[in-house]
């Protein structure tokens, strides 16, 4: 689409508010041989329910009428209808339940599709639980799989790896924004950095940047620690209404903005057009712009998610107004596209949001404090919920019991590290997450404030 | 007299291999790990774009254009890949040829990894191409490259897989123009 109607960007309302209150995880590992994908998904609901909530399985099970699952690829998991399993699996039938699938931003949607069921008034009190099974075939099968979630006629055969679908971008983004090649590398870094300081991640890492930079290739310019893990796990957040969600916690968090987009599946097929403004940016900012937009620099679908979620909260200024992010860093460059497409810097300076230190802890928007996909996990259907439950946590000032405590370690078989340090951003207020799926061809954006 | 039954077996060439080891990981050993074998055949129809993988097929690269009025096919272009109903008006698109005179590469990136089911030797240069009058950027690969090509901007032309077509989009690949 290039030309909007009305009709397209009216913001989003609810009928009413909904509110998150409760999350839970499990570890993240590429290979997860002990346990199937319904013990993973009880477990991570489990959390939610016994070590945020506080309530019995029993008290809870009574509270649902609708649930959503979240989960990218039947082929990885080779169980259609596998959101049957596990709901059976959770003893929640005979509750209505849909299972929601848009590529890599299938947790987004699914978590979208809960505040939906609440809002409307069809639900009270939803769980969202997302997993992955990425583990019974071998990695090439696995980038073959994924890749067939580009278009099977004119892109899947060329290469069947999807980390070339992003090199291109990433090649057309060297060329056009000029940013230092390190400062992508500095994005895989950090986050791998952070991914030490939680139990559950898959690839935490101490690596330098000339590690990064000189790691093997997977498809030039990505070099592997630039490049997403391959994930077996689960995660699973707890939706509510006002009544519901004060009458369950003291400290429930609001669903403050959700907005979604797309573009098309085929990165070749993104026609030229004028930049979508942000709240924040002024109609002369992309005046004198020469490339193309979204050109293989942009995502449509991340800049038309971010409008409208921050239309609906009231946000200006993302920087300033939000106090904690997730994004989905799939790829270095990915990253580094989604922090312009979402307003943090205008196009062609997403460089800066790293180079200012913005984007660190004690920065002035930390992002990605989990490790997110670069250095957590990317189990895809849980992905889009891990990043909630991580920013959820954040708010509630959670962060420290759910991955200081030596028990989370000891349960998932790890050794918290001794240089630990707590990621507890002090005082957040506001946080986003940002869901993507394909090369853009689904995004969405979900912002989370405290409401007590 | 005890009443005649059928009986119900197992296959007799069931072949059943456990796993022992996986991703360079031992599997501990009260957990089962079962080979699932399986070679499927689909069969998948290219419908309307049939004319454009026989146009590869015959030498040809084959995009689309909508003429309706209101969508302004001047000002839009040519599709490439092709599509058979335009996405504005949702119009059945005319077939054109593509005119590769002044086509260059757009974007590169050689794929080190290929995932399973890759038709082509690796490493292999995968280029987006840039053709005047296409509104799209083409997705294929270089088939002939030397020291420091493909490079943003590199002219290129096509050659086609005409001897034995497999049908897919790799019967067409591009070559430095020189």
């Amino acid at each position: 689409m290039v030309r909007f109607g009305r009709g397209n960007l009216r913001i989003p309302k609810l009928s009413r508010s909904v509110y998150v209150i409760a999350a839970g995880m499990t570890d993240f590992r590429k290979f997860y041989p002990e346990k199937q994908s319904t013990e993973l998904c009880l477990e991570a609901l489990k959390m939610a329910v016994g070590e945020n909530l506080g309530l019995s399985p029993r008290e809870f099970r009574g509270m649902p009428n609708f649930c959503v699952y979240s989960q990218f690829a039947d082929h990885f998991g080779d169980q259609l209808l596998a959101a049957a399993k596990i709901h059976d699996y959770l003893g929640l039938d005979p509750l209505g339940n849909i299972e929601v699938k848009t590529g890599g931003a299938t947790g987004g949607s699914s978590v979208l599709a809960g505040i939906m069921a609440v809002a409307s008034g069809y639900a009270s009190l939803v769980p969202v639980v997302g997993w992955e099974r990425m583990d019974e075939v071998n990695t090439r099968q696995g980038n073959a799989y994924i890749a067939s979630a580009a278009c099977k006629d004119f892109e899947s055969e060329l290469g069947w790896l999807y980390a070339t679908y992003y090199a291109l971008m990433m090649r057309r983004y060297l060329f056009e924004c000029h940013p230092n090649r390190e400062t992508l590398a500095k994005i895989a870094k950090k986050n791998h950095d952070y991914a030490r300081f939680s139990p559950y991640t898959q690839l935490p890492g101490n690596y330098t940047l000339d590690e990064i930079l000189n790691s093997a290739v997977v498809s030039d310019p990505l070099t592997f620690p630039e490049c997403c893990a391959m994930s077996v796990g689960a995660a699973a957040l707890i939706l509510a209404d006002e009544e519901t969600a004060y009458r369950l916690t003291d400290k429930p968090v609001k669903v403050l903005g959700v907005g979604a987009g797309s573009h098309t599946l085929r990165t070749a097929d993104r026609r030229d057009m004028p930049v979508l403004l942000l709240p924040n940016e002024p109609p002369e900012l992309y005046q004198n712009r020469t490339s193309d937009w979204p050109g293989f620099t942009g995502f449509l679908a991340a800049r038309f998610a971010a409008n409208l979620a921050y239309r609906m909260a009231g946000i200006q200024d993302p920087v300033e107004e939000l106090d904690v992010l997730e994004t989905h860093d799939a790829f270095t460059v990915s990253d580094i596209q989604t922090y312009e497409d979402i307003g943090l810097r205008p196009y062609g300076r997403g460089a800066e949001f790293v180079e200012s230190g913005d984007c660190y802890f004690e920065g002035r928007l930390p992002t990605n404090l989990s490790g997110g996909l670069l250095g957590g996990m990317h189990a895809v259907g849980a992905t889009g919920i891990f990043q909630l439950s991580e920013i959820f946590w954040q708010l509630r000032g959670e962060w420290d019991k759910f991955h200081a405590d030596e028990k989370y370690w000891a349960r998932y078989g790890k050794t918290k590290p001794v240089d630990f340090k707590s990621l507890q951003i002090s005082n957040a207020r506001r946080g986003m997450a940002v869901s993507h799926a394909g090369t853009g061809s689904h995004v969405t954006a979900t912002i989370l404030e405290r409401a007590w | 007299m005890s009443k005649p039954r059928q009986k119900a077996v197992l296959l007799s060439d069931i072949h059943t291999i456990l796993v022992k080891n996986l991703f360079k990981q031992n599997i501990p050993d009260d957990v089962i790990v079962k080979e699932n074998p399986r070679t499927i055949i689909h069969y998948h129809t290219y419908g309307g774009l049939s004319q454009f993988f026989r146009g590869l097929a015959g030498g040809r690269l084959m995009g689309t254009i909508c003429i309706e009025d209101k969508c302004r096919a001047t000002e839009t272009g040519i599709w490439l890949p092709p599509r058979v109903h335009c996405p504005d008006c949702w119009e059945k698109m005319y077939w054109a040829e593509i005119n590769t005179n002044e086509a260059a590469v757009y974007a590169h990136s050689t794929t080190n990894y290929p995932g399973a089911g890759f038709k082509a030797s690796a490493p292999c240069p995968l280029i987006s191409v840039k053709i005047p009058g296409v509104c799209t950027k083409f997705m294929s690969y270089l088939s002939e490259f030397g020291e420091g090509e493909p490079y943003i901007g590199m002219p290129v032309r096509p050659v086609f897989n005409t001897e034995k077509p497999t049908y897919t989009i790799l019967d067409i690949s591009w070559i430095p123009r020189d």
